[in-house]
């Protein structure tokens, strides 16, 4: 099960050194020399003309062994202060979400795309972090 | 002459790819910039990556050090090279403006 997981990961990856999103950085880490493909660092940038604009958010991507059936875990390190950030930093989007939006197909790519449009434009009717709900409203 | 040059690149590429191929030590590099243009290197594998940051801001008609570089997530520097960067064929350099703290 995991084979295809590691076999789909170092695809995606492939895919993301050919082409990426201006700015964005998505890479497997490295700990103690060794490459673990299921767990993957990245960068979103601000979105221009938003609050966001001229930052560079960091978040850590966790795959499960059973990825792609299962949608991976998105955490802001740090965390972030937004209304659909749980204040570990999970990022909580109907993409990511298996019973909502998940689909295998979703790259990578469009999972940092949709959280980066998920930045400027927060969804009230299901708040994760209430301080920032509260806040925001 | 640069626009002499970038005419050529499309009819050149396959040429090139197929060149690189036979040669282990040279590397195809991207430098994409934000409205997605694209300007492809070629490079040696040990060659300081100044050079080809230099010559992308000649390029673009502008002084060096106007951009900053970024490849998966961290700044390109001027000893940098990408046998150092571990990159492999056609990968991808970010070309953001440059910025300053201050001022």
């Amino acid at each position: 099960m995991s084979g295809i997981a590691v076999g789909r990961l170092q695809q995606e990856r492939k895919d993301w050194r050919q082409d990426h999103p201006h700015g964005f950085f998505a890479k497997p880490t490295v700990a103690n020399g060794q490459t673990n493909v299921m767990r993957w660092e990245c960068g979103i940038p601000g979105k221009a003309n938003t609050i966001f604009e001229g930052g560079l958010y960091r978040l850590v991507i966790e795959f499960l062994d059973e990825y792609p059936s299962r949608p991976p875990r998105c955490r802001f390190t740090p965390p972030l202060f937004h209304p659909n950030v749980y204040p570990s930093g999970t990022v909580c989007l109907s993409i990511l979400d298996a019973e909502k939006g998940w689909r295998p197909s979703i790259t990578v790519k469009q999972i940092l795309l949709g959280i980066q449009d998920l930045l400027d434009t927060p969804n009230l009717n299901d708040p994760a972090n209430s301080s920032a709900y509260t806040l925001y409203t | 002459m640069a626009d002499g040059e970038e005419v050529k690149e499309p009819e050149t590429e396959a040429k090139q790819e197929a060149k690189t191929e036979a040669d282990p030590n040279l590397i195809n590099l991207r430098v994409k910039d934000g409205g997605g243009n694209e300007v492809q290197f070629r490079i040696k594998k040990s060659t300081q990556l100044k050079k080809l940051m230099d010559v992308y801001c000649q390029r673009m008609g502008a002084q060096p050090n106007t951009f900053r570089f970024i490849f998966d997530g961290n700044r390109v520097g001027e000893t940098d090279t990408p046998e150092k960067l571990e990159m492999e064929q056609g990968d991808v350099i970010d070309a953001l403006v440059f910025q300053q703290g201050g001022m």
